[in-house]
């Protein structure tokens, strides 16, 4: 079984507590497997918002995900993992799943939650489309 | 050893992609040292748990010890530490409940995409689901 060494793992992150818990975990799969990391953030394009701040809106997130990447990469350099950062535009589940794609990743981690509605308390909507139907394997760290 | 999953649960039905899962949990055992704990689940239709006769039936239980032999062996070649454990009810739910449970310490549960369901279903077995959903340890799908 060739998929059984993690080459390449994906971690998307939002900024919320459950991605970073969900890096903390990354990287110690990573120091034993000794792989390479990708963070991904992607920019919500598909939510309606209003036609006259959309510009204005896109700009926030954009900043926004620029600083949590980051963050994030910060966070494993300084346990000496370096990362390739990715910031992407567009539908969150479908940029993911094309970067698993293009890049051949062989394990997604995510966190059981997101930045989305509180009243979601098992699995937050995004992890739950991704171990769905994702093409590879995905941990979902609690 | 930096990761720290000691202890990793392996749902079994006799799959191939539970099997799968196996491979999976053996190989990330070797990394951190850890022992497996395999779980095979006879299904038992509700209406057994009214009737006291139900769980008469240990015939069928030989099928499911069969089954954690087979792991045991499997993961014996590679050198880790198999314990098996059959249990008769309803899958989904007692996986799950064998993973909070507190006594079991478990660390990670490993889990096939799809087990014996329909196959027709293209994405996440009903079973996989439910643990993915449920359980409060951290979940691997294995693809």
């Amino acid at each position: 079984m060739t998929s059984n060494s993690f080459k390449k793992i994906l971690v998307p992150v939002d900024g919320s507590v459950y991605s970073e818990k969900a890096l903390k975990r990354a990287s110690e799969i990573v120091q034993v497997f000794d792989s390479k990391v990708f963070l991904i953030y992607v920019v919500e394009k598909s939510i309606p918002v209003n036609l006259l701040d959309r510009k204005e809106y896109l700009e926030i997130l954009r900043k926004f995900g620029t600083k949590t990447l980051e963050k994030a990469s910060i966070m494993l350099s300084k346990k000496g993992i370096s990362s390739k950062l990715l910031l992407k535009e567009g539908n969150i589940f479908n940029e993911i799943e094309k970067v698993v794609k293009k890049e051949q990743c062989d394990l997604v981690i995510v966190g059981n939650k997101g930045l989305g509605s509180v009243s979601r308390l098992l699995l937050g909507s995004v992890s739950n489309k991704i171990s769905q139907s994702s093409s590879c394997s995905v941990l979902i760290v609690k | 050893m930096a990761i720290k999953t000691k202890k990793i649960l392996v749902p079994l039905d006799g799959s191939k992609n539970s099997l799968r899962g196996l491979d999976m949990a053996i190989h990330l055992a070797r990394q951190s040292q850890g022992t497996i704990i395999a779980l095979a689940v006879k299904t038992v239709p509700g209406i057994y748990a009214i009737h006291p006769l139900g769980f008469l039936d240990f015939n069928s239980m030989k099928e499911v010890k069969k089954l954690l032999a087979d792991a045991k062996l499997r993961a014996a070649k590679k050198g880790i530490m198999l314990t098996g454990k059959a249990i008769a009810g309803d899958p989904g739910y007692d996986i799950a409940r064998f993973a909070n449970n507190a006594k079991n310490k478990i660390d990670l549960v490993v889990v096939g995409a799809r087990g014996r369901g329909s196959a027709k279903e293209i994405f996440l077995g009903s079973v996989s689901n439910y643990v993915l959903h449920k359980s409060k340890k951290p979940v691997m799908v294995v693809k």
